[in-house]
């Protein structure tokens, strides 16, 4: 499903990932777990191809990173639901536009998109907002929505970063179970988080990076 | 279908989110149509006035004394075969006499005896409108017949009108074309400034999983927006100016100013769109490479 085989990335400045091999099977629900700065965002980064490897290669949902032509990149990420880190909400437009916006770029019905939209605003908890615009809501309601977002898809693989790294401890419960939830339903899960203790002891995959370097999986 | 409705309701959301921008994109349309659409009625109309000259223009010919009639009607037929001759009209020599005696209220052969009027030709042009009119060949293929005595024309005249109608077709192409360059770039460039502003959202588009054409068209149709409303707004102001002028330009030098409102807010409106789409798309094709 993800795969990475030898795959470094490095910034310009310094940072990111090296040698890196990492196989993610269909169904799987794994964990990155790594301190701030280790190379988690890098990553998950390179899984969602928002950059590509300087050596090695990904190879996702049978796309290749080595092959894949930049027209064909918006197709191979309609299968993956990505929450990213910084959220990346569109600020010119309320929560239900911001959510229902992937489901535009794929062509939806409009009637299938507003069943949609209030389904995964409902899991989510945030149905009562759906008006509000990304700058009338809270740190943890902007990383929700983020979430619902990637949800809303129906994705065959969840790319989520740090989603809980805003949320108090109860909600970040709430949101691990629901993963757990939808991955029984069948999507892979690749959940970045510097937070062990929130997962520990529940039976997932835990997979280590440390200074770009992938420790144990 | 909903995907259009979407992208198009993106592109008219887009018109109030970037109000700045449109306002800048708007004016500059407005004033670059404004221009163009006096620029094609006022050629127009100078068409229209060439076409009235031209009209008029005409070359007389003189036949010598002993010319036979018959003979007469063979050269004009080889007149008409001539490029840039519209029509003949032969005077004949006892037309010319009629012509005479209603114009003097005499007859010449009781003031002189005989008929000492010659036979003549009278030959109308073809209008040709965007062509420049060059009579020279035509009067030198005249001068060849031995029974034509004399040719006359107004060749000065002729040749200044059709200099200057000439020279003011160019500068009017040539003005329109710079000013829809100008307007083009102002318009990829205040395009621009909004792109910038929008990077993020851009990039949150794409990483969705928009295409490039999905990033794009809302971006391009509200630069059609852009363009419509200038267009409209020309439009009108052309009118009501031109509902004003033509009065008061007719009263003055008898000339009707005559267009169709319809053809121009058509030829505006088109203008206004094609100069917004290559301007917005010019923009936003540099942003996305
Ligand atoms: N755009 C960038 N340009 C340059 N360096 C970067 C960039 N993004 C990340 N880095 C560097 O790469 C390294 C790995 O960053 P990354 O964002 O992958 O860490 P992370 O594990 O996601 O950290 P966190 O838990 O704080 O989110 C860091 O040292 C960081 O400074
Ligand atoms: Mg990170």
């Amino acid at each position: 499903m993800i795969q990475l085989d030898n795959v470094s990335y490095s910034y310009e400045k310094g940072g990111g990932v090296s040698n890196v091999n990492l196989t993610i099977q269909k169904d799987e629900y794994a964990f990155l777990i790594g301190p701030t700065g280790s190379g988690k965002t890098t990553l998950l980064r390179l899984a969602y191809m928002d950059l590509f490897p300087k050596v090695g290669r990904v190879v996702v949902n049978k796309y290749d990173s080595s092959k894949i032509k930049p027209k064909k990149i918006p197709y191979f990420r309609r299968n993956i639901g990505m929450v990213f880190q910084d959220y990346h909400l569109l600020d010119d437009r309320n929560l239900f536009d911001n959510i229902a916006l992937p489901l535009h770029v794929m062509g939806f019905q409009k009637d299938e998109i507003i069943d949609r939209v209030k389904e995964s605003l409902e899991e989510i908890g945030l149905d009562s907002k759906s008006n509000h615009y990304p700058n009338e809501l809270s740190g943890g309601e902007q990383q929700r929505a983020c979430v619902a977002r990637a949800l809303v898809k129906e994705p065959d693989i969840i790319l989520a970063d740090e989603p809980t790294g805003n949320l108090d401890p109860v909600t970040s419960f709430e949101l691990i179970k629901l993963l757990e939830e939808i991955n029984r339903e069948g999507t892979s899960i690749l959940m970045a988080s510097h937070n062990y203790n929130l997962i520990k002891g529940r039976g997932h995959r835990i997979i280590e990076i440390q200074n770009g370097v992938v420790r144990k999986s | 279908m909903d995907k259009m409705m979407f992208l198009l309701s993106e592109g008219l959301k887009n018109l109030w989110r970037h109000k700045l921008t449109a306002f800048t994109a708007v004016f500059s349309i407005f004033l670059t149509l404004t221009v163009a659409g006096s620029l094609i009625v006022v050629s127009d109309n100078t068409g229209k006035i060439i076409d009235y000259l031209r009209d008029k223009y005409k070359i007389e010919v003189f036949f010598k004394q002993n010319t036979s009639n018959e003979r007469i009607k063979e050269i004009v037929k080889e007149f008409q075969s001539i490029r840039g001759v519209r029509s003949t009209t032969v005077i004949t020599k006892s037309d010319a006499k009629k012509i005479f005696k209603s114009q003097f209220g005499e007859n010449i052969l009781d003031i002189v005896g005989f008929n000492p009027l010659p036979a003549s030709c009278v030959i109308n042009l073809v209008k040709e409108k965007k062509d420049k009119l060059n009579l020279r060949p035509i009067i030198d293929r005249l001068r060849k017949f031995s029974e034509v005595d004399e040719v006359n024309y107004q060749g000065r005249l002729i040749n200044r009108i059709e200099n200057s109608y000439q020279a003011f077709v160019k500068v009017s192409i040539i003005l329109l074309i710079i000013i829809l360059i100008i307007s083009i770039l102002i318009i990829s460039n205040t395009v621009r400034l909004t792109i910038y502003a929008k990077k993020d959202l851009i990039k949150s588009f794409q990483l969705v999983g928009a295409t490039r054409a999905f990033v794009k068209t809302p971006f391009i149709l509200e630069g059609i927006f852009h363009g419509l409303i200038g267009a409209v707004f020309a439009s009108v102001l052309l009118l009501v100016s031109l509902e004003f002028s033509s009065n008061f330009i007719f009263t003055i030098t008898g000339v009707k100013i005559d267009y169709s409102f319809l053809n121009l807010f058509f030829i505006l409106s088109s203008l206004g769109i094609v100069i917004s789409f290559l301007g917005s798309n010019r923009a936003i094709s540099q942003f996305l490479k």
